[in-house]
């Protein structure tokens, strides 16, 4: 499936037709199907179920921590903005309980092999918290010895330095990922998130002591008052720091979803043109700097273990963006997090009232989830296919889910012939195959396949696909 | 003299089930239905005998078909779904002592006591005919292929309790476990590679004597050496020569 995966074109007139909402597709079913019946007794009668196959799922644990010491103006994360370090306490207290009542749940022979760290901020926790946090982990839950293991973290900055990472490495993490934006001040200043060019540094020259695997740096283009001359040199100096992955986010400007954006006036915003632009320079830049385009927003060093899974077939599309570690159990801990255990999905309370008030009384605080049916199995794995390697070998996929693939998916190929017709994609009796310029729309693909989008009118909020 | 046979109302669930009997044929997957037609017994030559087959209502996951000390008056076929055959014991532990598909007939520890000596419990929804037995049993006297269909059950019983309390490696345990399967889904004509392995690990670990971990590791280690394919509660055998050097010990000859 991954044989030849084509580097990306960048068609700056296909791209604008395309410039629809869509999903970002970290899962399918999108998050807005989740249903609020999917309570504690689900989870736990999943769960129970998962640890019974032949040989049980092995976990990748998602923690989060919702904490801010200040607002991103761009955020849409799921944060809560404090600078009370008693609330890290009592959060963690919380996040505590809810460890010791999942862990349990799976058979001890269900080892984390894989580990992230997202929020908010991480490193709000000081790394003595975090020493704590790993320990509790470590102690319920039966973590992994080998090497191959993946502990990563997200990092800001402005909140963290050499030695605090070097800490972190002793820990066991050895994967970060540093968020970074853009280092022109006055994008810097309107977006509420000023950090220096040696914040950064100090931060990576902590993980590179540790020998961390991989180091990410998050940009976002789209953002206010970027221009093509400032991005180029932001991604100028990002070079200078060899990060293993680049991550080049596109700013979605939903201030009615999300109150920090309101801070961010929407005329001083890059007009389309110029958003596109933004993109294709980080594009064409990265994959000169020798960046191997992974899919939607992502790019790697051919030696990454990214563009390597990208390579060997085991890459997965899933909330952090791309992983590896497809096949694993994903446990969501904290406020907010997603789990995804056998053919579910499931959501905890999104408001630390709710996440507090159900840990509180001895119970899992699951609020909503989704029970995947055959045909949304189906469908998965073919968009994580498109996702992932912007290709699919409809016998291959056919034999694998039991399937006649043309038959199946009559209606959705038919749906797909404007995309042929407009050089995005190429299909005959034995694949559909992204084109290269189709490459950087592969959302646009995979939502010919999306089932809950036609049958819908009101369509959910999702950001624009470049 | 009617037979209460019921033309079954449900679509059948998956491939493998069998309800394509009617008043004068029998389903073709039934225990006996080879061993009467071999010997010229249809449908109606067998209601003659007054050998009545009651199709009954599907059972779920967990539902129990007989219990332990239950008075014995009928075999059971299954046409399709899978069960469990154990026994509780003290502090609730459970041993399981055999797992029987489509095509296979279960009860027959109860024909020397006439009480059934363990539990039935279906793993999936599960499709069974009732043999009611003294029918069956005169049965079994008018044509001998029913007879020694009966006598090849009961020993095939036998021997795969006696040989699983052997001292044998896990490694053969799990081989000879996953090629017994492979070779009675196969006996029923279909595919004779991949099974569906719709019990619980705790199941196989009790049924081998092993511990569910180590049920989880052979198979893993099996999966590594490419001798095996697993996804989800799907094996495929990839290399069934090697397994059945590995399980050697507790083939059957």
């Amino acid at each position: 499936m991954s044989a030849h995966i084509r580097p990306p074109q960048f068609d700056p007139a296909l791209v604008a037709r395309y410039d629809v909402a869509g999903p970002r597709y970290t899962s399918y079913p999108t998050a807005p199907r989740f249903r609020s019946d999917f309570n504690e007794t689900a989870l736990r009668a999943v769960i129970r179920e998962s640890n019974e196959e032949p040989i049980p799922r092995s976990l990748s644990l998602y923690v989060h921590i919702p904490f801010c010491t200040s607002p991103c103006f761009f955020c849409g994360c799921n944060r809560i903005i404090t600078r009370d370090p008693a609330q890290a306490g009592r959060y963690l207290e919380r996040l505590y309980r809810e460890i010791e009542l999942t862990a349990p749940q799976f058979s001890r022979d269900r080892l984390v092999r894989q580990l992230h760290f997202g929020g908010g901020t991480p490193n709000f926790l000081g790394i003595e918290l975090m020493r704590e946090l790993l320990g509790s982990l470590a102690h319920n839950f039966s973590f992994s010895s080998e090497p191959e293991r993946e502990y990563g973290i997200e990092i800001d900055p402005r909140h963290a330095d050499a030695d605090y990472v070097r800490e972190l490495g002793r820990l066991g993490f050895n994967r970060i990922s540093i968020g970074v934006q853009d280092l022109d001040p006055k994008v810097q200043h309107a977006v509420n998130r000023v950090q220096t060019f040696e914040q950064i540094q100090d931060v990576i020259v902590g993980a590179r002591a540790a020998q961390f695997r991989s180091v990410s740096i998050d940009l976002i283009y789209g953002l206010p008052f970027q221009s093509v001359a400032g991005f180029g040199r932001t991604l100028d100096r990002i070079e200078q720091l060899e990060p293993d992955r680049v991550v080049v986010y596109g700013y979605a400007h939903l201030p009615e979803m999300f109150k920090a954006q309101r801070q961010i006036r929407a005329e001083d915003l890059p007009d389309p043109a110029i958003r596109l632009a933004l993109f294709g320079c980080a594009l064409e830049r990265l994959t000169a700097a020798g960046y191997v385009y992974i899919g939607m927003d992502h790019f790697a060093r051919v030696q990454d273990e990214l563009a390597v899974a990208q390579r060997d077939g085991s890459l997965q599309r899933n909330f952090q963006g791309y992983s590896t570690h497809g096949e694993c159990d994903i446990v969501g801990l904290g406020v907010s997090a997603i789990g995804r255990i056998s053919n579910t999905y499931s959501q905890n309370a999104r408001d630390l009232v709710g996440y507090y008030a159900a840990l509180d009384n001895g119970r899992l605080p699951v609020v909503r989830g989704l029970h995947l049916d055959q045909d949304d199995l189906i469908r998965r794995a073919l968009i994580n296919e498109l996702m992932c390697y912007g290709a699919v070998d409809k016998r291959a996929f056919g034999d694998h889910n039991g399937i006649v693939f043309d038959d199946y998916f009559r209606r959705e190929l038919q749906r797909l012939q404007e995309l042929v017709a407009d050089g995005l994609v190429e299909e005959d009796d034995n694949r559909i195959k992204a084109t290269p310029r189709g490459r950087l729309l592969v959302r646009i693909i995979a939502m010919c396949f999306d089932a809950y989008l036609g049958e819908d009118a009101q369509v959910p909020r999702y950001s624009r696909v470049i | 003299m009617n037979a209460r046979y019921q033309v079954e109302r449900l679509p059948e669930p998956g491939c493998s089930m069998a309800g394509d009997g009617d008043e004068s044929h029998l389903c073709s997957t039934c225990a006996f239905s080879h061993a009467c037609l071999a010997t010229g017994f249809d449908r109606a030559r067998l209601s003659a005998l007054e050998c009545v087959v009651e199709h009954l209502e599907p059972f779920h996951a967990g539902d129990f078909i007989f219990r332990r000390g239950d008075p014995f008056h009928a075999l059971f076929a299954l046409r399709s779904g899978a069960v469990k055959i154990c026994r509780t014991e003290g502090d609730n532990h459970q041993q399981v002592l055999g797992f029987y598909g489509t095509g296979d007939v279960i009860g027959v520890g109860g024909i020397y006591s006439q009480r059934f000596p363990c539990d039935a419990i279906a793993l999936d929804v599960t499709y069974l005919c009732r043999l009611p037995f003294p029918a069956i049993s005169t049965l079994a006297s008018q044509i001998p292929a029913v007879q020694q269909h009966l006598l090849r059950v009961l020993s095939e019983r036998l021997g795969s309790v006696q040989r699983l309390n052997g001292n044998y490696s896990a490694d053969a345990r799990v081989a000879a476990f996953l090629l017994d399967l492979v070779a009675r889904v196969a006996a029923r004509g279909f595919s004779p590679t991949r099974i569906h392995l719709s019990m619980p690990r705790t199941d196989i670990a009790s049924y081998l004597r092993l511990a569910a971990e180590t049920v989880s590791r052979v198979m893993s280690r099996f999966r590594a050496r490419k001798l095996i394919a697993v996804r989800g509660r799907d094996v495929e055998l990839l290399n069934p020569d090697r397994l059945r050097d590995i399980g050697q010990a507790l083939l059957p000859l």
